[in-house]
């Protein structure tokens, strides 16, 4: 090639030149055929659910990330950067040594009526999990989520023996045109599945003894928790032109889709349920 | 199917208002596709170029969109390797403004150098000992490298991100941004610099010719340095024009105050060195026994330009950028970032057609070229491609990750 232009000489400059040009090529097919490579390492270890939180946990909104000690009044406001991952956060084992379970009694003035009860954990996906005697777990909905998606016009459940990750989708609510996904609050294998009449939608095997359930909600944060949930609702419900209104009593309704059917539920869904 | 492909969170104008919006850019595109068939079917002749003016609408159009699209290499740098992290709101925009203004410009290259299925002969026998060869490479693997950093852009679309090979290619390849970000560094710095050497290195145009620093004329730095400069004020301005039409607030007002200061800080120092380098090059060619304003005294030209250039268009833009004050109100900072991309659209035309136009022997006349219909429908076909490809990404991807945390609000 280079021999048959005219005047061309191997000089230093030259080598130099062409070098840094091969070399930027090579960096160029290195970095695709390194992506390439660990893409199906990646969905050969079916490790895409877990993928697919972190991507969509770094693409929510601030609001939708904050920690879990805001709730219990240890910050004012702080973001969580670790895709809700409290076993692997410092400062959360740190405030976790320094919490005295006695100081933080359950509130129950926090929660707005929601049906919440504390012997289960709560993910910020709105599902619960709780064990069952036989060593499964049956994971469901929480009711500020019913009552977010009131009735669905089909339910899109895992076939048996699905593996499930942690933050991972878990099962579909058809919602008109929307497709809610809710996400696993736990590792396992689905088990068996309901239509929700139980009250439970899953049941899953763990997939080791060791079940992790440190990064779900607990006793006296889940009352802030659905206290702030419901106001980032009240914001999105609010009309443009009043602005934000606080209610001064009563219940949340069963179907809030039905009593606003001209709000964009989409990005509602999106954004409370945790899926950008 | 339409709303399914939108980003959540946010909201489009409604589909028939989009597709008449598209309309008259697709009617552009489809005008200038006809002319590039003729200019390719019959030839070169089909454009107002000779022997004498070899460099017309196309090269400047070429040198202006590359200057501006330097907004995509200069903000990677500063988010990826510089941790900028508050540029990744426009990140996403800079990036596909980038891919359109290359892609544009090779896309006319082509057409200009004409015979581009004989494209290959320029990376299998590169003429080492031109600047060009130097362009063509770097423009080439920059082009790339602009695709495949748009790549995650798309594969970001709400229901391509639903197959689980795309959204594990898209996370796989984001990790390896700042690879990217470096490479497209390295090489924007080589062909921004030898556009601009390309003109110093003339010797036979004293207009244009610059001495050399090392081995590169002076045009080679101010070439880079300029882009560097208003690449974030091209990002500003097309980020308040979106924000415009579509009549939403796509990032928070600091993002732009940002990008202005950035432009500000770095038009300063190219204005400083542009001065530097008219005075020198005012006394060399004093030297060479040419008078420094009869360049500018032939015919259309006047000595305006050059005040109007370095003045008007860089300095004022450069001070008002740098004013805490100026940046805080909207209007004042989106003139000043206008009037730097004006400056660099300026810059771009004297040295391209200025350069080409003033007779350089003593019984040579003065050039004069206007571009034939053909040349200015495949200016108009880039322009128009550019709408389209943008109004497609902004409608379908995430252009701008701030405006859903805006609206949410």
């Amino acid at each position: 090639m280079l021999s048959l232009v005219f005047a061309y000489a191997w000089s230093t400059g030259n080598i130099i030149f062409l070098g840094a040009f091969f070399t930027i090529v090579a960096i160029i097919v290195a970095t695709l055929v390194t992506t390439t490579l660990r893409t199906l390492r990646a969905l050969r270890a079916n490790a895409a659910e877990a993928i697919r939180w972190k991507s969509d946990f770094h693409d929510m909104p601030s609001s939708s990330r904050t920690c879990r000690h805001v709730f219990t009044g240890e910050f004012e406001r702080r973001v969580c950067n670790n895709e809700f991952n409290c076993n692997g956060c410092e400062q959360h084992a740190l405030l976790l040594a320094q919490q005295n379970a006695a100081a933080m009694p359950v509130n129950a003035q926090m929660n707005p009526g929601f049906a919440l009860p504390l012997d289960r954990l709560y993910s910020r996906g709105h599902t619960w999990t709780k064990q069952n005697t036989d060593g499964t777990y049956v994971i469901g909905v929480d009711d500020f989520a019913a009552r977010l998606i009131g009735t669905p016009s089909a339910i899109d459940l895992p076939a048996i023996g699905t593996r499930l990750s942690i933050n991972g989708s878990a099962w579909n609510f058809k919602k008109g045109e929307t497709s809610v996904r809710m996400l696993s609050p736990l590792e396992g294998e689905v088990v068996e599945t309901s239509d929700g009449a139980q009250g439970w939608y899953l049941r899953v095997q763990p997939l080791s003894a060791d079940v992790k359930t440190g990064h779900l909600l607990r006793g006296a944060e889940v009352g802030p928790w659905i206290q702030r949930e419901f106001d980032r609702l009240q914001n999105y419900l609010a009309d443009p032109k009043i602005g934000l209104t606080l209610p001064d009593g009563g219940m949340p309704v069963r179907d809030f889709t039905a009593e606003f059917p001209e709000k964009d539920w989409d990005a509602i869904y999106s954004t409370l349920l945790l899926e950008p | 199917m339409d709303k399914q492909l939108i980003s959540r969170g946010t909201s489009r104008t409604p589909l028939p208002r989009f597709m008449l919006w598209i309309l008259p850019w697709v009617a552009m595109l489809g005008i200038g596709l006809y002319a590039i068939f003729l200019c390719l079917s019959k030839g070169l002749n089909q454009t107002n170029m000779d022997n004498r003016f070899s460099f017309g609408l196309w090269i400047y159009l070429d040198l202006t969109v590359i200057a501006l699209g330097a907004g995509a290499f200069f903000t990677g740098f500063l988010l990826y390797i510089l941790k900028r992290k508050e540029l990744k709101a426009v990140i996403n925009s800079a990036v596909t403004i980038g891919f359109i203004c290359y892609s544009g410009a090779v896309a006319v290259l082509a057409v200009d150098v004409g015979q581009p299925l004989r494209a290959w002969f320029t990376f299998w026998h590169p003429n080492v000992h031109s600047m060009l060869a130097e362009v063509t490479f770097c423009i080439t693997c920059y082009l790339i490298v602009l695709i495949i950093e748009y790549i995650p852009v798309v594969l970001k679309n709400r229901r391509i991100k639903n197959v689980p090979s795309m959204l594990v290619f898209e996370f796989e390849l984001h990790k390896l941004m700042v690879v990217l970000a470096a490479v497209g560094t390295f090489l924007s710095f080589f062909h921004q610099g030898s556009l601009g050497g390309l003109y110093g290195v003339l010797v036979g145009r004293p207009f244009a010719f610059r001495p050399a620093l090392g081995i590169w004329p002076t045009t080679f730095f101010l070439f880079i340095i300029s882009a560097a400069a208003v690449g974030p004020s091209f990002i500003l301005l097309t980020t308040w024009l979106t924000s415009k039409i579509s009549r939403k607030q796509l990032v928070k007002p600091e993002v732009l105050q940002d990008l202005g200061k950035i432009s500000g800080s770095i038009l300063i120092f190219y204005i400083i060195l542009k001065t530097v380098d008219t005075i020198f090059w005012i006394n060399s060619v004093h030297a060479l026994g040419f008078s420094p304003a009869g360049f500018f005294r032939i015919q259309e030209f006047g000595t305006w330009i050059l005040f109007l250039e370095i003045v008007v268009l860089g300095l004022v833009p450069a001070i008002l950028l740098l004013s805490n004050r100026v940046r805080q109100n909207t209007t004042l900072l989106v003139l000043s970032a206008t009037l730097a991309c004006a400056g660099i659209v300026l810059n771009r035309y004297v040295m391209t057609i200025q350069t080409l136009a003033l007779p350089t022997l003593p019984f040579d006349q003065f050039l004069s070229y206007s571009p034939s219909w053909q040349e200015v429908a495949t200016f108009l076909a880039v322009i128009a491609y550019g709408m389209l490809v943008y109004s497609f990404s902004f409608r379908y991807l995430t252009l701008f990750p701030q405006e859903r945390e805006i609206q949410s609000v």
